[in-house]
């Protein structure tokens, strides 16, 4: 690990002011960053992929780890609360099962404790070449994505291109598929958006992942009240049980009517893509239909349609089809 | 062709023929320098040169050598560490005299053998910055139990076999206490959950399952 | 006194090379008696470090810090094959806290693997030493590197290993025969099978402590599998005399074949402590030990084979080679276990840019097995015979036929899928076996000093290691028996080169060199003691019996303590060695795997498996389960999970850390069911360890096909291998 400051921050605006690079613009990797958990930030500053000059800390800031009902069927969490609190928050277990499955599929408990649903959001990419120091991909500053004629069985099928690392997110196509919104605040104020239009591709800007700016922090996601809430779920397939990342996952949500048609539909794969990946095709084709075989068969072919896979990494669109298939089924059920 | 274009930092440089253009793979590597500037009228730069820097100041910048106070098993242990400096590496390396039961195995969160509780929870000891424990209770495998005095977890793992090599040992034995302490009566399921983050080599697994669940039986 | 000649066997570095003649005392001495008459032994016993491990009390390598202990580091090559053009350690030397930087390799000098150390490091902090490790200077000319066998192998490649050829083949049997008895066979299978290279991944890292302040003295502390290897070379590179070099292992983290020796790590940690005159640690970091420790040989083994409707093994025609990076290891030859009418083998070693391959438990035994196993089921679906009627039918030793029934009851092996890839739904189930052999033989280095103090303490001490295989208990619960004692009453020394002499840890052959040695010590301090005390009992000191804590004799009883207060001030020492009848060598074992396949994820869930394991004489049960479970685990890990993976054209390692070099945890362990075939009925010690983990392989493999129908023939088997496997089914199927 390279040296770096390190600063408690007392407020956001404090944390924004603190987190401005020292000479103004510098490569993204070299910026000050934030940290909550720290889970994946220290594990990218040991291996001398990033070199941030400056950590702050907002865990000093009150009031960024709230979990609340808003009374109406929303939810708001704070960037700051840990994937363990949402996994065992009676109300999101009950009403939002989906976060809750997806929460607490992250990673082990050791690092769901101290690991935040904003650290969650924003973590760095996984790819071999992304992840080791040496190689000086795309990603990182060079010019080329070394995965794309080499070792790619597990980067992307979707999104991909300029560089191919697959979004490693858990919480991230759950929340995208219960269409919640993030807030930021940043040297130009505070913005609320989308969370869909958070994550950005690689075409758009390959050295970073989500629309944050230098000095830019997320301070609270919001998942507006939805029947798709609590018809929620999500699927996480590994290699290895035990401690992984996805190598597909599916989120699915659905709002069924009392004879079971599908009334709206939601499903967003993770890691198959650069970022989370919602396919609204798939999405329309279940709306008015009801969830038998032959529908959900043709939903999981549709949801694939246009994956582009590399030399090595075709076999993510039967795994995935499965998975959405079984996603769907299970909210059916 | 040179390998410039992809060298970033001065440290470590490639140089290739052009037939082996695209192994100009090699990112520079080289130490950063700290950024000093002061971005804040009122932020403060303190190291331990000054005095007394204090760990939990807020909007301070804190650099190089700083003496913080961990609260480890339960004693005030004074230290001084930079902020890079892991809570793992502090308890190894710098506290005088040293706590070794967590271990060092990947240093990348990927072992659980650091496995140390940070207020009750288990936590990576490799992935918390010692900075960043200041005001923490610390609880090393240490502080659950001595060879004389073990806590049920540990005197299940001697009885039914738990270890081959140990070095995983603290780690397993630091998790499993806290779940029983969350959850007194596990399920084998729940206990292989809770430590699917701790990794055997040795082969162990089977007989650490079971010391969990004779551990959770004996404390009733 | 008599002398007798014997052959034991002689393992180097932990690879067994055959056997050699030693000359041993022709005497009666002691004997175990028979297996099922022990007090402690044959039962199962608690771990005597237990507590010291299960509570952070017990002092690893990586826990030492003498005072004034500096941190050493080393620089790693970042390339597979290049030259050093320049080198400037001056910014590295400037920086505060850092004491030492010393090149490893010059200016003009070549790197030959990703990993190689360039230059080492001490500095105060391991900060410091990281940031100097990070300002050296270096400059690389690259130069064509094979990190594949297709590459290394092709005409035009570059030379890697030094003064050896690539492919120069070993051929053993007859060629021609083989190929023309394939002709007639009912069945024929060619087939090629697939290993990667492996790591061991010991938990602690290569690791050692130099502990040298000046003077002419000093004590090493190394994480070893051999007390032994160290002192010698310690000593020649702090330039002491070998009699002042003391080295210690008291527990260590394990090895797994990888740690004998020094080794870079000591070498460094011993030059920079003589250099500065004050301790170092030189500790491998994880990605350092991936790179740099070495690792288990990958293999790729092309197969003709034939045999006919009755389960006759006709004709095995192999060529295998051997993926060992700069190194020399080899796979053991084929057809391994089996008997063949006709069998031809020529192996062609295959030497890439990669760190060197060392033994790795069962050297070349697991990727040997594996390939044979697949082909052995192979050629048994294909024939429609049962697989272990198959392997029964070219086994000669009894021992596997008992094995092989007693695995297949213990998995339930009638319940396996009739037809490879049968059943509704898309978990489909499968069972597997294989089996396999060890040597584990014990040989004469051990000296063993038993000591009994006039308080009644006993202490048991030799210079041997604890790998976490139990070598303390034993040695307790052997002179306990045999004093009549419990374990308790014993104190035993061991890890430190100025106890007794001991081989080291390799080959699964301590347990057979030790244990023999404890026994015959404790044997003399009894024979001895029951002279001193007979008199005091009126009893012969042949009719003395120790029992419960009390010498009996002619009717009466002396506690154990009120016997040794007749001791004299000194108390009674005596001393052990390895007497031959105790040991023997060759241990077999059996291997069942019942798996779950998903064929519409390709996840494998191994969801049962069972292992067994004779041993002559086990010694402790419980720790003899532990071992079995492991070997299970492990050959489980080779089968799913485990893997170097390698960027073949820019020559480095993609996986160097456990998130990506995937080891099994704890949602991968199926119920495992390890069984001591108490069917062998040797009264002698065996080593079984290594043993355990060869035949799960195999079993694992060709449970997956029976499960799914998928035949996957290169490791590991990822859901990748099954969905690409089950698409290929489909469109053969049309």
């Amino acid at each position: 690990m390279n040296a770096f400051e390190w600063a408690n921050a007392s407020s956001v605006e404090d944390a924004v002011k603190l987190l401005k690079p020292a000479g103004g613009k510098v490569d993204p990797d070299e910026a000050p960053r934030p940290i909550g958990g720290g889970q994946d930030l220290l594990t990218s500053v040991k291996a001398y992929i990033v070199h941030p000059p400056r950590i702050v800390n907002l865990k000093t800031i009150q009031g960024l780890d709230h979990i609340t009902a808003d009374g109406q069927g929303g939810l708001k969490l704070g960037a700051l609360a840990t994937l363990t609190q949402v996994e065992e928050h009676a109300d999101i277990k009950g009403k939002f099962p989906g976060l809750a499955e997806a929460a607490s599929s992250v990673a082990t408990p050791q690092i769901r404790n101290l690991g935040t649903v904003g650290g969650n959001l924003c973590q760095r990419p996984r790819c071999w070449y992304f992840r080791l120091e040496n190689y000086n991909c795309r990603k990182k500053g060079g010019s080329e994505c070394f995965a794309k004629e080499a070792e790619n069985k597990y980067n992307a099928i979707f999104g991909g291109g300029k560089s191919n690392y697959v979004h490693p997110s858990d919480l991230a196509p759950m929340l995208v598929a219960l269409d919640a919104t993030v807030t930021i605040i940043g040297p130009d104020g505070k913005r609320d958006l989308p969370l869909k239009e958070f994550f950005v591709l690689p075409s758009q800007d390959v050295r970073r992942e989500t629309v944050l700016k230098d000095g830019e922090i997320v301070t609270e996601i919001q998942v507006p009240a939805s029947p798709l809430n609590a018809k929620s779920t999500y699927l996480k397939f590994k290699e290895r049980d035990s401690l992984d990342f996805a190598i597909s996952a599916v989120a699915a949500a659905l709002e069924l009517a009392a004879d079971k048609t599908v009334r709206q539909a939601r499903i967003v794969l993770g890691g198959v893509a650069t970022i989370p990946w919602r396919v609204p095709a798939a999405e329309e084709f279940l709306v008015g239909k009801k969830l038998d075989d032959q529908v959900l068969a043709q939903a999981a072919k549709t949801a694939l349609d246009g994956a582009k896979p590399m030399s090595q990494n075709a076999y993510k669109i039967p795994l995935t089809q499965t998975l959405v298939r079984r996603a769907l089924a299970k909210l059916n059920a | 062709m040179a390998a410039d274009k992809t060298i970033k930092q001065s440290a470590t440089k490639s140089t290739t023929s052009s037939a082996w253009s695209r192994r100009n793979f090699l990112k520079g590597v080289g130490v950063a320098a700290v950024a000093s500037d002061a971005v804040l009228d009122r932020v403060k730069h303190v190291t331990a040169a000054d005095a007394p820097p204090d760990a939990n100041a807020r909007n301070q910048v804190l650099a190089g050598p700083i003496k913080i106070t961990l609260n480890v098993n339960g004693q005030e242990r004074p230290v001084t560490v930079e902020p890079r400096t892991t809570l793992l590496s502090a308890l190894r390396d710098r506290l005088e005299p040293p706590v070794t039961g967590p271990k060092l195995v990947c240093d990348a969160a990927t072992c659980g053998a650091c496995t140390v509780l940070l207020d009750g929870k288990p936590v990576f000891g490799c992935s918390v910055l010692a900075i960043d424990a200041v005001g923490k209770k610390v609880t090393t495998v240490e502080g659950l139990g001595t060879p004389d005095h073990m806590n049920p977890v540990q005197a299940a793992f001697c009885e039914k076999d738990g270890m081959m090599c140990g070095f995983c040992t603290s780690g397993f034995v630091t998790t499993i206490s806290a779940l029983l302490q969350s959850n007194p009566n596990p399920t084998e399921q729940q206990v292989r959950e809770a430590c699917k983050g701790n990794f055997c080599r040795c082969g162990t697994y089977p007989h650490v399952f079971e010391a969990a669940l004779s551990a959770a039986k004996a404390a009733k | 006194m008599a002398k007798k000649k014997i052959k034991v066997p002689k393992v180097v570095n932990g690879v067994p090379q055959g056997e050699v003649e030693i000359e041993v005392d022709d005497t009666a001495g002691p004997t175990w008696g028979p297996n099922d008459k022990h007090r402690l032994l044959n039962k199962p016993m608690k771990r005597v470090d237990g507590p010291a491990k299960t509570t952070g009390a017990a002092i690893y390598t990586q826990d030492v810090r003498p005072p004034g202990m500096l941190q050493g580091k080393f620089l790693l090559s970042p390339h597979a094959h290049a030259k050093i053009t320049k080198l400037d350690l001056e910014p590295a030397q400037k920086l505060s806290g850092v004491k030492a930087v010393v090149a490893i390799v010059n200016v003009g000098g070549e790197v030959r693997y990703e990993g190689q150390p360039v230059a080492a490091i001490a500095a105060e902090t391991v900060e410091a030493a990281n940031d100097a490790a990070r300002a050296i200077a270096v400059e690389y000319e690259e130069l064509p590197h094979a990190v594949t066998a297709e590459d290394a192998l092709k005409p035009n490649a570059p030379a890697v290993a030094q003064g050896r050829g690539q492919g120069r083949q070993q051929k053993q049997g007859n060629a021609e025969q083989t190929q023309a008895a394939l002709a007639s066979c009912d069945a024929v299978v060619e087939a090629e099978y697939r290993t990667p290279i492996l790591h061991h991944s010991c938990l602690e890292t290569h690791s050692i402590v130099a502990d040298f302040r000046g003077g002419d003295e000093a004590t090493v502390y190394a994480s070893t599998q051999g007390t032994f290897t160290i002192p010698k070379d310690a000593a020649r590179e702090l330039g002491l005399d070998q009699s002042k070099v003391t080295s210690v292992v008291q527990h260590m983290g394990g090895g797994f074949g990888s740690k004998f020796g020094i080794g870079i790590a000591g070498q460094w940690a011993c030059r920079l402590a003589k250099q500065l005159g004050t301790p170092v640690k030189m500790a491998l970091t994880r990605r350092d030990e991936f790179l740099a420790a070495g690792n288990g040989p990958g293999s790729i083994q092309k197969f003709k084979a034939g045999a006919n409707k009755d389960g006759t093994l006709v004709a095995v025609h192999a060529v295998q080679h051997t993926m060992s990076g700069i190194g020399n290891s080899n796979v053991a030859g084929q057809p391994y276990q089996y008997k063949a009418q006709h069998a031809y083998r020529e192996a062609a070693p295959v030497n890439t840019n990669e760190d060197g391959s060392v033994a790795l438990r069962a050297p070349g035994h697991p990727q040997a097995s594996f390939a044979m196993e697949s082909l052995m089921d192979e050629l048994a679906y294909k024939l429609g015979l049962d697989p272990v009627e198959f392997r029964k039918k070219n086994l000669k030793d009894p021992a596997w036929h008992r094995q092989l029934d007693a695995g297949a009851k213990a998995i339930g092996w009638e319940n396996r899928n009739k037809t490879p890839g049968g059943g509704a739904g898309p978990l489909k189930r499968g069972m597997g076996c294989g089996v396999g052999a060890w040597g584990g033989g014990g040989n004469a280095q051990c000296v063993v000093d038993v000591t009994v103090a006039q308080d009644g303490s006993v202490t048991a001490a030799v210079g041997s290691q604890d790998l976490g295989t139990g070598t303390r208990t034993y040695i307790r619960a052997i002179v306990a028996e045999e004093l009549g004692l419990e374990i308790d009453d014993i104190v035993e020394k061991i890890g430190n080169s100025k106890l007794g002499n001991a081989n080291a840890s390799g080959g699964s052959t301590t347990t057979a060199s030790l244990a023999p040695a404890v026994k015959d010590a404790a044997y003399n301090a009894r024979t001895e003691m029951a002279k001193r005390v007979a008199p005091l009992l009126g009893a012969q000191p042949e009719a003395v019996v120790f029992d419960g804590r009390k010498v009996l004799g002619n009717g009466k009883s002396l506690d154990w303590k009120q016997a040794c207060a007749a001791l004299p001030a000194g108390g009674l020492s005596a001393r052990g060695q390895w007497k031959p009848g105790l040991s023997a060598s060759g241990v077999h074992g059996a291997s069942f795997a019942e798996v779950e396949v998903d064929v519409e994820t390709g996840h494998v869930r191994v969801t049962k498996m069972c292992h067994v394991q004779d041993c002559g004489l086990p010694l402790n049960r419980k720790a003899l389960e532990s071992q079995i479970n492991g070997g299970m685990i492990q050959s489980m890990g080779m089968a799913l999970y485990e893997g170097r993976v390698m960027d073949p054209e820019l020559g480095v390692m993609l996986n160097p850390g456990f998130g990506d070099y995937k080891l099994p945890g704890c949602l991968e362990i199926p119920q495992l069911i390890p069984i001591i075939d108490d069917g062998d009925e040797r009264q002698a010690v065996i080593g079984m360890a290594e043993g355990a983990n060869v035949p799960g392989v195999g079993a694992v493999a060709n449970a997956v096909y029976n499960a799914c129908g998928v035949r996957v023939r290169q490791l590991p088997i990822t859901p990748d291998k099954i969905l690409n496997g089950l698409l290929q089914l489909q469109q053969q199927r049309g």
